[in-house]
């Protein structure tokens, strides 16, 4: 008996090419100079004060405009970066290895405007009324999240495909009513919302009728900017605190038909591609971070002297640094392909990148637990930037969805999802 | 019933369709400069259409795709009316793609006038 299985390396040849290469000098310049610093300070003040518009957090999302990294995802056609899925990785890699909040802040910065992209055919005006002025913003006049958790619905709204997806009594605390060709919105979404106090329009995910259950629903790209929309109190929070998150409420929001994504004829497809890259995603930003952990380690270990010598020059801690390179080093290959994957086939294979997001956060909590142990004490203490990197990867395995929610996904798909899966 | 009744029909009409954009110099020009190789693997009728920088070709060929995509031919028709949005028909798996998809992104600023052609197109043969 014998299983078919997804060849990740058909896509393309991995190799870096001189642009990569540049790329990679330019986005960890900028990620050692300006993101790490200001996350080091984020990380210290209170999310009320983070949110403030004189906050660290938004001189590096603006410089981060400046530089263009929100268009990453933008075709050059319509003036944006473009990268390829090799560059993404790279981008999102170095990004999270200064701060993987602030790389998050990055990524759903992107989502409605590259959601936007895909229906500009059908509604062109789209590219006046979003895409353009988003390329042409420096200064973080617009800015960008994803709004699909609520109160009541983590994990459970990421993962269709399952029975609870259609269960009638399981619905949407964010509803639409139809208005002629627009949609009225009321209810609220949850405090986790990435970018929640901060971004001026959203990817948005709401209900479109309850007897379906969570499958009932639609997405939008909405304008945040609109009477009806107010804001909870930002988050505090154990890790990612440089990530601004918090509720968005709806009171009789109006949204244009030329704003809605999809409905309900396709919500549950749809956000099962969603879910593939946003866990596509998340899986960069676990190899960041935990690369980040295991660097931090390595020149602790040279610097640190216990019993008469460096740490590195244990043994011990020889084979915990070997340990933590090795699987980093598997969870970037991973990684690397199923992005690679994924972006260069449509539909994506969200299977596999629930399967790298599992993998890379559990690769990234080994290795900034273990980044810990060696740092003993001092790794307790807010003297050292690993305790921060340490609590910033234990998010990661809930974010997007709980591992365990998405193992059993996985689990699920294995045993009843189309082939490549089926013996 | 499909819209393209048998394999010659569709490359009569839907071929056609692309040779007549291929032949527009906005689009010959846009595809050079994209360098991109497209391949339709079309399903009822069974059909196969390149598009590419050297213009439009028929059935199998000794070209290597950068882009492949598997659709029915009910679902060109449907894709091109804008009955269908892209990304809904990819979420439904009506259309199946495989290779550099940013490389056909390229052609959609100049793909637009094709959407004003494609209804006047099909009146002529009667669809």
């Amino acid at each position: 008996m014998a299983y078919d299985f997804l060849d990740l390396h058909v896509a393309d040849q991995i190799s870096l090419s001189d642009e990569h290469v540049a790329l990679k000098k330019a986005v960890r310049k900028f990620a050692t100079e300006v993101v790490r610093p200001a996350s080091i300070e984020l990380d210290k003040m209170s999310a009320e004060d983070m949110a403030q518009k004189d906050s660290p957090y938004w001189t590096v999302m603006r410089k981060a405009h400046e530089l263009g990294y929100h268009t990453i995802f933008i075709p050059e056609e319509y003036g944006g970066l473009g990268l390829d899925p090799l560059g993404i990785h790279i981008f999102f890699e170095e990004m999270a290895a200064a701060s993987i909040g602030i790389a998050v802040a990055c990524g759903v910065d992107v989502f409605p405007t590259f959601f936007a992209n895909m229906i500009m055919a059908e509604y062109p005006q789209l590219e006046d009324i979003l895409i353009k002025p988003y390329v042409a913003d420096k200064d973080c006049s617009m800015l960008g999240c994803w709004a699909i958790t609520e109160p009541e619905h983590g994990s459970d709204i990421l993962t269709p495909y399952q029975s609870h997806f259609h269960n009638p009594k399981i619905s949407h605390q964010l509803m639409g009513k139809k208005d002629g060709d627009d949609w009225i919105l009321n209810g609220q979404k949850a405090a986790w919302v990435s970018n929640g106090t901060t971004a001026t329009m959203s990817l948005l995910f709401f209900g479109t009728d309850a007897s379906m259950g969570l499958a009932g629903g639609g997405i939008a790209i909405a304008d945040l900017n609109v009477p009806g929309v107010s804001r909870g109190k930002p988050l505090e929070k154990i890790g990612q605190r440089d990530l601004p998150q918090g509720e968005i409420y709806f009171d009789d929001v109006r949204v244009p038909k030329e704003r809605i994504f999809c409905l309900s004829d396709s919500y549950e497809q749809m956000t099962d591609l969603v879910l593939g890259a946003a866990n596509a995603h998340m899986a960069i930003m676990c190899v960041g971070g935990a690369r980040a952990a295991f660097e931090e380690t390595l020149t602790y270990s040279k610097e640190r002297i216990q019993g008469g010598k460096p740490l590195c020059e244990h043994q011990d801690v020889q084979r915990r640094l070997a340990e933590m390179f090795i699987s980093i080093e598997a969870s970037r290959q991973l990684s690397r392909n199923v992005l690679n994957y994924n972006l260069w086939n449509f539909p994506p294979n969200t299977t596999y990148s629930m399967c790298s997001k599992i993998f890379c956060s559990r690769v990234a909590f080994d290795v900034a637990q273990n980044a810990v142990q060696i740092f003993g004490g001092n790794g307790l203490t807010k003297e050292y930037a690993i305790e921060k990197i340490f609590r910033d990867i234990t998010s990661t395995r809930i974010e997007d969805g709980s591992n365990e929610s998405l193992t059993l996904a996985v689990g699920h798909d294995i045993l009843h999802g189309e082939i490549p899966y089926g013996i | 019933m499909a819209v393209f009744k048998d394999t010659e029909y569709l490359y009569e009409v839907l071929g056609g369709f692309w040779k007549t954009l291929s032949e527009k110099n906005e689009f010959s020009s846009a595809i050079k400069e994209a360098d991109v190789q497209i391949k339709f693997e079309i399903t009822d009728p069974s059909a196969i259409i390149w598009v590419g920088p050297n213009g439009v070709e028929f059935g199998e060929q000794e070209i290597k795709a950068d882009v492949t995509m598997q659709l029915a031919g009910d679902v060109c028709h449907a894709f091109w009316k804008k009955d269908l949005s892209l990304p809904v028909a990819l979420a439904l798996r009506k259309i199946k793609s495989r290779g550099n998809i940013a490389k056909v992104m390229k052609l959609l600023p100049v793909l637009k006038p094709a959407y004003v052609l494609y209804p006047e197109y099909m009146k002529k043969h009667g669809l």
